[in-house]
């Protein structure tokens, strides 16, 4: 035999003190799901850091309905546009519309109140509509850009003119991570268009910060999966021996390259690296939780079944500390972007989501999880509460509704106001900087000091703005 | 807060701020309205005013944002000079017209760009509070102190900024002696051993031929050697070998795809559009061209740079000076901004940023809203530089739509022209196919729904709201129905409960669903029917005849078919439709672009540009004249035509000799992609925020050096490749690195060289180059989509494919989407300029070179050239180590490599038997090894 065959080491410490062989060892491990779930603590910049302030929330997952789902349709109901459907709307339109604007559209949906709160709901969302004691509905939110690309990148990043770190970025710089074996931030089928991957993108914070996609919005949930997950030729065994093989020849390197940490780095990187590959599939596994959480989720029905898939994928990222989990609604229609066909569009689209959601929520609450998650619901934009074509409603970004439900929020609680009929956030108006100093602050960073200097200055997340909308907070 | 302006307004603040000076100098009184004379003492009673209604409303309503603590806009309300003063956008009171004053405009939310608080409006009693008081003169106590104005502190006068060291002059510094002068082979030596010795340091020895070739080689083209280019170096004892090895090297032309790569970086290159709508540039690959030629050709860096600003205003412009300006027009824009004004300003800042970092390393983007917080740049300095960018023409004026287009020169002929009109025929012709099909298919789906409408009605009554697709579907099949629009029909239901639905509630619920039927079928039959005095229609009143009609018609109705293809059609049908989709797209894919280059023009010439006060375009200020910052303005002063945008002057400016920063900033780049570390670490910063240089009067002989030389750039290559310094081993002896570390631990001062990761590019071609299957050939057009055609529109089906066997640098760079190689392997992004690649080492890049196909492959090619070339297994390690690594194999590797190779072999054997791929298999794996390996990826 061989030196690189019988050396038998005793503990993971010593293997990775002594040798560049250590990783081909604990790979296996890790191959045959020993370490796969061992709560090792992770070390470096990523490892979890201690939050600058009373944290209410370790985690966050933020369900994005692509496209801007009307707001005057969902959750923010307005009487004043019912009587005056038809008729002009009674003051100034936005300086800059995306289309042109028609008279006042009364939504073709009613409201009802449900649970203790009395919250109004409408018919669009019978499930959600019963955990609405737990929500806490933002009627003001409002933000600058009117078209999809800019939009999605002021929701995802801060800032619609350049690009920069995505939100799910700085809370992962800010915060670290809690589990080594998988990402950080997962963001599962994610639009490719009007940002794409700017959305989940790091910018110039480290690299360790950038989301991993779970596949795209062109791909059935069922289909995704992190990309070269999997080796497609080799054998697991085959596999084992080869990265002990690899490790021989990167000692040998090192013998003559010399001490170098970015050499050390790299052996690091495939014992990760061979964690995650065994890690991955278990998770991205449904079919080991119960046919009552499947079916409350909605997969066993073909209308609700992505996006239910979707939802518990979430769920499971969520309960193994994954820090940031997004899931988007999004399909090749620009899913809630009804310029026309708002009944039809919002109907299928409502009907897709609303039991997984709902799902998600109860089954989150269930867990214990709701405590320490912090729940966040929304479109890039609303919708105009006048018309565009006969049946349809243009981008709203001046008043729009989102909501929060878990960690730390008061739920059954509606904060901020529209207008009366819905085109203007006016009280407690909450600007996507506001938003998003609220989430961080949630999740206990102050977001005046999660600052990373790049190019000469010191960068944010909220820019030179944002506010802690304090009235929440529980 | 932002602020429109009103001429009027601004008329009367400038008669007010003469009296406010006046009233600061003799500051007397006790208090005084804003507009009274200083001697006019302010009542009794309208203090009390003040005090009782408007201070609380101030305290409670403003101060959070606008007081001492924090004074957003430069707008502070605390005290009487921050109210006379105003904000950043003027004055704010105009007094005794609260109609002019910018505060009560405010409060009265009647501009949505200016409503304050932003939180909610005042109620109305709190407003006429604050228009009274106005309407009053606005009397207010006097400052008990003068507050200083709440402006934050600007950071370096234009005075220090010339005493800062990167806006001083380029020195022309004398080569220092140095003790051990053996070692030095050109004064580049000189300047790193004296910084050395001054530290008590010594450099690492020579690096052996081996590690000097592999080195030189990846540096200069990017690709390893073959064995037979490495051996014959090896051999090679003449003095001259390296320095003719590395003229051979600047000769290949595949020295411009690796070195043009690296200007494409600071370019910020990209093969689409990016931001919020991502069209593909499909004429950028002109502008890439361009540069790996320039650099090929050696082209004067000085008429390098004047091109890409300013080749459309060249004298004798040729079609290549304007593919050059291409640098201007390929930032990422957002085409789907519906504020015209916004997107050109946008576009003006990323081109000022862009040109700034490049050219300058200075972060000129930082003074759009206010003067830079740490350079001697000034607000005024930016808009002078945009006004000339603002006369610049980026856009193209001929569309109308939500997307706008970028400006492009096309060059082609009245022939071209004649079959790109049948072209763009041909592909409108293949999308109308797709629609009118979708269209019928669609039509006569709705058309058998209607006939169908009353069995729609009553199978409804079967399930209720909440089954499942899965139960309806097997209803809708029992009626040979529409399994979607009867789950839409029956939600619709849950919506309508009156008029035509009103029967279907009252005898669902009576469990008269025989009943049903039978009425929807009459009045739906009735209501159709073409002959509306028939006898049956005699049953129904008009009014629910008309009621269904309407029903029945009403396309977002109960009957509406979903406007999703996927959920319309039948499988037959909908395939169809993708095809009939799918091959429009390929026609237009891979349709003829116009010949056309990427380029800036000449919009109308503005002498002048307000300042945007905060970067706001719609709140103007002062108006500046075109000019260069003032720090690095020439004393004969700055001259610019009337008749052109100034460009011309601007690139002339920059490489003038005199310019402090165009040449440093350009050989500290050179420096970092040879040594992996500039001079000065930060490429794109020289200002106060950047790193100091390293060493000095280096940084300043080299600019010299480059410019007395022309501005050659290869010229500059043939120094530093031919320096001891570049040419020091990445190891010293353990004794001399701890005794060096200690005193310099990042190796500043450049004790030994700094081993190097290679690039994604790199590494890629180094793959396909060690298999045998890179194709090296250079130039055209690689992004696989037509000029302007979506990446992605709304879908985000990837169409873009990498399984090119091209250089890596003529794959596509896709914004928003980067090659997964590209994007773990640190590719910069391609919307900012790029000097210094990151070197990052992640789990995600392992998956890739354990996993991926590109790996596997070449992996697979690789090991069936090492059975082609010997049956001997000794020979078969021997070759692979020499293409891996350009070295043979030590002893005991051979020893370790024929164990892993046999025990793959027998593990095959048991597992599956004898196979004729098992030997191939094994050695393909081995290969595969060699690749993951450091030694492949790192340069010592």
């Amino acid at each position: 035999m061989i030196p690189m065959f019988d050396r038998q080491l005793q503990n993971r410490r010593q293997m990775l003190q002594t040798s560049a062989v250590g990783f081909g060892g604990l790979a296996l491990n890790a191959l045959l799901g020993g370490e796969a779930q061992a709560a090792t603590k992770v070390e470096g910049p990523q490892a979890a850091k201690l939050p600058m302030l009373a944290a209410r929330a370790k985690r966050i997952v933020f369900l994005f309905m692509k496209g801007g789902p009307s707001h005057v349709d969902t959750f923010d109901p307005k009487p004043l546009l019912t009587r005056d459907h038809g008729k002009p709307l009674p003051f100034d339109l936005p300086r800059v519309t995306f289309a042109k604007q028609g008279n006042l559209l009364k939504s073709p949906w009613k409201f009802k109140r449900f649970g203790e709160s009395g919250l109004p709901v409408s018919e669009l969302f019978p499930h959600v509509a019963q955990c609405v004691d737990d929500l806490c509905i933002l009627r003001s939110v409002h933000g600058t850009n009117p078209a999809h690309g800019g939009a999605l990148l002021k929701l995802h990043t801060g800032t619609d003119q350049f690009v920069r770190p995505s939100m799910g970025s700085w809370v992962v710089y800010g915060l670290g991570t809690e589990n080594q074996n998988l990402p950080a931030f997962v963001t599962i089928c994610p639009t490719l268009a009007h940002g794409g991957v700017n959305n989940w993108g790091s910018a110039f914070l480290p690299a360790y910060c950038q989301g991993t996609p779970i596949g795209n919005a062109s791909l059935a949930a069922s289909q995704a999966t992190v990309k070269h997950i999997r080796n497609s030729r080799l054998s697991e065994d085959q596999q084992r021996r080869q990265l002990e093989f690899i490790g021989s020849l990167n000692q040998h390197h090192m013998e003559s390259a010399g001490r170098n940490q970015a050499l050390e780095g790299r052996l690091n990187s495939f014992e990760l690296a061979f964690r995650m590959q065994a890690t991955m599939p278990e998770v991205q596994d449904l079919s080991t939780e119960s046919e009552s959480t499947q079916r409350l989720y909605g997969i066993d029905d073909a209308v609700t079944e992505d996006f239910g898939r979707q939802c518990l994928l979430a769920r499971r990222f969520l309960e193994r500390d994954v820090r940031f989990v997004q899931v988007t609604h999004s399909d090749s229609e620009v899913q809630w972007d009804q310029h026309s066909n708002l009944y039809h569009g919002h109907t299928k689209n409502a009907a897709e989501v609303d039991k997984p959601i709902a799902g998600l929520l109860t089954d989150l609450k269930a867990r214990g999880l709701l405590e320490d998650t912090l729940v966040l619901w929304g479109g890039e934009f609303g919708r105009t509460p006048t018309a565009q074509g006969n049946n349809g409603r243009d981008h709203n970004p001046h008043g729009f509704t989102m909501w929060m439900a878990g960690a730390g929020v008061k739920g059954g609680y509606a904060y901020g106001a529209t207008d009366d009929y819905g085109y203007y956030s006016t009280v407690d108006r909450m600007h996507i900087h506001d938003l998003h100093a609220t989430m961080l602050y949630l999740l206990g960073l102050n977001h005046e000091r999660l600052t990373f200097q790049y190019a000469g200055r010191d960068f944010r997340l909220t820019d030179v703005a944002g506010n802690v909308a304090h009235d929440i907070l529980v | 807060m932002v602020l429109l302006n009103s001429n009027q307004a601004r008329r009367n603040v400038v008669v007010l701020s003469g009296l406010i000076a006046l009233a600061v100098m003799f500051s007397g009184p006790s208090a005084f309205a804003l507009d009274q004379p200083v001697s006019e003492v302010v009542s009794a009673a309208d203090l009390e005013f003040f005090e009782k209604h408007v201070r609380p409303l101030l305290v409670s309503k403003c101060y959070e944002c606008h007081s001492a603590s924090d004074v957003n806009g430069g707008l502070r309300l605390d005290s009487l000079h921050g109210l006379r003063r105003g904000g950043d956008s003027g004055a704010v009171i105009v007094a005794k017209q609260p109609d002019h004053s910018r505060l009560i405009e405010a409060v009265r939310y009647q501009n949505r760009d200016m409503q304050m608080p932003p939180d909610g409006r005042l109620a109305d009693a709190q407003i006429a509070v604050l228009e009274k008081w106005v309407a009053m003169g606005a009397p207010h106590p006097v400052d008990s102190t003068r507050s200083s104005n709440g402006r934050a502190p600007t950071g370096m006068s234009v005075e220090e900024g010339r005493q800062f060291w990167s806006f001083r002059p380029v020195a022309d510094p004398d080569v220092p002696s140095v003790s051990q002068a053996d070692w030095v082979a050109n004064p580049i030596d000189a300047f790193v051993l004296n910084r050395l010795e001054e530290a008590g340091l010594r450099p690492a020895s020579r690096a052996d031929r081996r590690t000097l070739i592999r080195r030189v080689t990846l540096d200069l083209i990017g690709l390893p050697l073959t064995i037979n280019e490495v051996e014959a170096f090896v051999a090679d004892t003449s003095d001259d070998a390296f320095a003719q090895l590395v003229d051979r090297l600047l000769a290949s032309p595949q020295y411009g795809v690796r070195w043009g790569r690296h200007w494409l970086d600071v370019a910020r290159y990209a093969d689409s559009n990016g931001l919020d709508e991502n069209l593909a540039f499909g004429n950028a690959w002109r502008y890439r061209d361009y540069v790996m030629q320039s650099f090929n050709d050696d082209k004067q860096f000085n008429l390098f740079v004047t091109e890409q600003l300013a080749g459309d205003l060249l004298p004798d412009s040729t079609l290549e000076a304007r593919t050059a300006t291409g640098f201007l027009v390929l930032g990422a824009k957002v085409l789907a901004e519906p504020d015209m004004e916004k997107l050109v300003m946008d576009t003006v800042d990323e081109q000022l940023d862009t040109v700034g970092k490049a050219f300058m390393g200075m972060t000129i983007g930082c003074s759009r809203c206010h003067d830079h917080k740490f350079d001697p740049l000034t607000q005024s300095d930016y808009y002078a530089l945009a006004a000339i960018f603002k006369s610049t023409k980026t856009f193209s004026g001929g569309n109308t739509g939500a997307i706008k287009y970028w400006n492009e020169h096309s060059f082609a002929t009245e022939a071209e022209k004649e079959q790109l009109k049948n072209i763009d025929a041909e592909i409108a012709a293949k999308n109308k196919a797709a629609t009118a099909f979708a269209n019928t298919a669609r039509t006569n789906i709705r058309t058998e729904a209607e006939s169908k409408a009353a069995e729609y009605l009553y199978a409804a009554t079967r399930f209720n709201a909440a089954a499942t697709l899965r139960d309806i579907e097997a209803i809708a099949n029992e009626f040979n129905l529409h399994a979607r629009i009867l789950h839409h029909c029956r939600k619709h239901l849950e919506f309508n409960h009156n008029g035509f639905f009103h029967a279907w509630h009252r005898l669902h619920e009576a469990g008269e669903n025989g009943q049903l039927r039978t009425y929807y079928t009459a009045l739906i039959s009735a209501a159709m029917s073409a002959d509306k005095s028939s006898a049956k229609a005699a049953t129904f009143t008009s009014q629910d005849i008309e009621a269904a009609r309407a029903a029945v018609k009403d396309a977002s109705g109960f009957l509406a078919v979903p406007p999703k293809a996927d959920y319309a059609f039948d499988t037959e049908t909908l395939l169809e439709y993708f095809r009939l989709q799918e091959e429009a797209r390929l026609v237009e894919s891979r349709a003829m672009d116009e010949p056309s280059v990427m380029t800036v023009g000449e919009e109308k010439i503005l002498t002048s540009l307000p300042i945007h006060i905060r970067g706001s375009h719609t709140n103007l200020g002062e108006p500046v004249a075109r000019n260069f910052p003032a720090v690095m303005r020439s004393e004969s002063g700055t001259s610019l035509p009337e008749d052109q945008s100034g460009r011309l002057q601007l690139a002339q400016w920059l490489t003038s000799e005199q310019h402090p920063l165009t040449a440093r900033v350009f050989v500290n780049r050179v420096w970092t992609w040879h040594f992996g570390k500039g001079l000065v670490g930060t490429t794109e910063n020289f200002g106060r925020l950047g790193d100091r240089p390293s060493h000095p009067q280096l940084l300043d002989w080299l600019a010299r050096e480059f410019m007395r030389s022309g501005w050659s750039v290869k010229h500059l290559h043939r120094l530093i490749l031919n320096s001891s310094t570049w040419q020091m081993a990445s190891t010293t002896s353990e004794a001399t690195a701890a005794e060096a570390e200690a005193v310099d631990p990042e190796n500043r001062l450049l004790w030994k060289f700094r081993l190097q990761r290679l690039s994604a590019e790199q590494i890629r071609d180094s793959l396909l180059q060690v298999s045998g299957r890179l194709d090296t050939s250079i130039g055209g057009k690689s992004v696989p989509l037509r000029n302007k055609q979506f990446v992605f529109n709304h879908t985000s089906e990837d169409h873009t494919k990498y399984d090119s066997l091209r250089r890596a640098a003529f794959l596509p760079v896709i914004r928003n989407n980067l090659y997964t190689f590209f994007e773990q392997f640190d590719f910069p992004d391609p919307t900012m300029p790029t000097g210094h690649r990151n070197t990052t080492t992640v789990a995600p890049q392992t998956l890739l070179m354990m996993n991926s196909e590109l790996v596997m492959d070449s992996a697979d090619a690789f090991a069936r050239k090492l059975i082609d070339q010997s049956s001997d297994n000794t020979q078969r390690i021997t070759f692979a180590y020499q293409a891996a690594f350009g070295r043979h194999p030590t002893d005991i590797e051979t020893q370790q490599a024929m164990a892993f190779v046999a025990l793959l072999k027998a593990e095959s054997f048991t597992a599956a038997g004898l196979d004729a791929n098992d030997e191939h298999r094994a050695w393909a794996t081995f290969c595969h090894s060699l690749f993951a390996s450091n030694e492949f990826i790192y340069v010592k």
